[in-house]
């Protein structure tokens, strides 16, 4: 059986690469991946923590948490795309650097 | 299911657009917003009734139907500290949905704004009565969902949606650090109750999963509350969203996020208050020096005030990081203040905003000519919040100065101070443009707000002068509150006492 640390370190890692991605990248669509792999990281650690409390036993604390969020981050992210597409409607690019007319 | 007024705020929002829907067919524009604060009433009518109920026994559980017990179920569980806050979002709520009737009468998408306020309300609600992680955190994404849409509500400008989109980013990342560090948590003790969290995070043997876990904490509810380094989604956020909705943001939608920094610090990490009594303090006063001396920078009126309540933000985060008896109390009664003086502030700039079609100060100079009973409020609540004596904003703030003082934080305390001497600055500018310049051409063509406009605003000045003059009820409010907040072994026997 693969331990546990194994995927706490690749739910580590996904956050990292969800908040790089969410720094770097300049195309709105690219952002708003970002935002669902940091929403994903969170739910792996959750269910890799729920299946390992015992042997043989799943916790379903765990899995009714990310069920609920899946269907909040499916929102979110609904709700981005339609503000991207009312962006790209406006300035014709998804390039946020083309966003920045608001000073700091 | 939720305790009434939770359950009346969430039937009436989910009714609206039924409602909206029959008063668009038979043409009546207005009955949406009468609706929503005839719901709010009714929900602050239920409130009352809940806050008797936690008079009598201290702290009210809620449970559901199923036959296990507190820990292994979700829950609710009101103190007086939710009580406290959830009457300010209702009033706060009153007083923006009044005020938005006439004011957001040419926008089209009434029914979906009205909806989304009162899920907004209902979201707020929901986070101060939350017993467990899990549904605070439902109640979490239902105030950050329906914050979005408010902001990016006018979306065929530009500035809108900027501000909504990066608003969104900012704080979706923050919910995802908040569901990381509800991941940790679970994964070190198997529960999500505060209660049951408070008892097991005592004897834990992972030191450094737990400062992981609290700096994942503060990072994600600090995105909500504005501390600085994560703040840069505010002052935009609030100058772009239509002005009664930048009120209820600034005024309430902030605090929540220190709301519930606070609770769970207090509640789950109270075994580490030295590690983030002085990590909060710290981001106390860079907030407050971040807010103070980039509103001095502003021309534009709502960000100037956007900027101003970051400032105020970090007056209340260093009441909180105190976290003695006296130090919340003069915290939560800054909450109160600041929320009272700052909707009164953004209602003013909407009035203004309003009648010119400008937000710019330059254009602004000299209103008091033409629209003299809202510069006269507003002159009311730049006073408050600058805190001079005979007004509200005085009491509170001196408040922290001395719990601080007495809680030996001396430095944080004289740098506390200073701030509120910088932010003098701006808010004596605001004035002299507001009253005391003379008119320039944009002014003079203004006319007065309408009266349902002015009716909020001038109710919202009087409390101002009026808990100014007398603190005595609202101090003992805020007082009680504090202590709810620091009787955790109540709280936890009144979750486990049945185990």
């Amino acid at each position: 059986m693969i331990q546990l640390n194994y995927y706490i370190a690749c739910a580590v890692a996904l956050y990292i690469i969800g908040m790089y991605c969410l720094a770097s990248k300049r195309n709105m669509i690219k952002l708003v991946m970002g935002l669902e792999i940091l929403v994903n990281a969170a739910h792996l650690s959750f269910i890799a923590f729920s299946a390992y409390r015992s042997i043989g036993y799943i916790d379903p604390l765990g899995h009714s948490i990310v069920i609920m969020s899946i269907g909040f981050a499916g929102c979110v992210t609904a709700l981005a795309l339609t503000i991207v597409t009312y962006a790209y409607k406006h300035y014709k690019t998804l390039d946020v650097r083309k966003l920045r007319r608001l000073r700091w | 299911m939720f305790t009434l007024p939770l359950d009346a705020l969430l039937i009436l929002m989910v009714a609206t657009p039924a409602v909206g829907w029959v008063a668009y067919k038979k043409g009546y524009r207005k009955v949406p917003g009468i609706y929503a604060s005839a719901s709010l009433l009714v929900a602050a009518y239920f409130l009352y009734g809940l806050y008797k109920e936690v008079v009598e026994n201290s702290i009210v559980l809620i449970v559901g139907q199923l036959p296990f017990n507190p820990p292994l179920e979700a829950c609710l569980e009101i103190d007086m500290l939710s009580v406290f806050m959830a009457f300010l979002y209702i009033i706060i709520g009153l007083f923006a949905t009044a005020y938005s009737i006439k004011f957001m009468e040419r926008d089209s998408g009434l029914t979906e704004y009205y909806t989304l306020m009162l899920g907004m309300i209902a979201g707020m609600t929901g986070i101060v009565f939350a017993g467990d992680f899990f549904t605070l955190f439902v109640f979490w994404e239902l105030m950050c969902l329906t914050s979005y849409a408010l902001v990016a509500f006018r979306k065929r400008k530009w500035e809108p949606i900027e501000a909504g989109f990066k608003y969104l980013i900012m704080s979706a990342a923050g919910s995802a650090t908040i569901l990381l560090s509800m991941s940790f948590l679970y994964g070190m003790t198997g529960t999500l109750n505060f209660a049951a969290l408070a008892n097991s995070l005592t004897n834990t043997t992972s030191e450094g999963w737990l400062y992981i876990t609290l700096a994942l904490v503060i990072v994600g509810f600090g995105v909500k509350a504005a501390i600085v380094p994560f703040h840069t989604w505010l002052p935009d956020a609030h100058s772009a969203a239509p002005s009664p909705i930048s009120a209820m943001l600034s005024g309430v939608m902030v605090q929540t996020g220190a709301y519930a920094l606070a609770r769970v610090l207090l509640l789950v990490f109270g075994s580490m208050q030295p590690a983030w009594q002085m990590t909060l303090a710290v981001f106390a006063v860079l907030t407050m020096f971040g807010g103070n001396i980039m509103a001095l920078l502003q021309n534009d009126l709502k960000r100037l005030l956007a900027f101003s309540t970051v400032a105020h933000m970090g007056y209340i985060l260093f009441g909180f990081a105190i976290a003695s008896q006296e130090g919340l109390t003069a915290s939560l009664f800054h909450v109160i203040n600041h929320a009272i003086m700052k909707t009164l502030l953004f209602l003013c700039a909407g009035a203004f905003i309003r009648q010119t079609k400008t937000r710019y100060l330059g254009k602004l100079r000299g209103i008091s000519k033409t629209m003299p009973i809202t510069s006269a409020s507003f002159a009311i609540g730049t006073i408050a919040i600058a805190a001079f004596p005979p007004l509200n904003g005085f009491w509170s703030e001196m408040m922290i100065i001395a719990a601080g003082v007495r809680a030996e934080m001396i430095i944080f305390s004289i740098l506390t101070l200073a701030n509120m001497a910088l932010s003098v600055v701006y808010y004596f500018r605001l004035i002299r443009i507001i009253i005391l310049e003379k008119p320039t051409k944009v002014s003079e063509r203004a006319t007065k707000a309408p009266v349902s406009m002015l009716i909020p605003i001038a109710i919202l000045a009087f409390l101002c002068i009026f808990i100014g003059v007398y603190p005595g009820p609202y101090i003992d409010a805020s007082s009680k509150a504090a202590e709810a907040m620091l009787n955790i072994e109540v709280y936890i026997d009144a979750v486990l006492g049945g185990l």
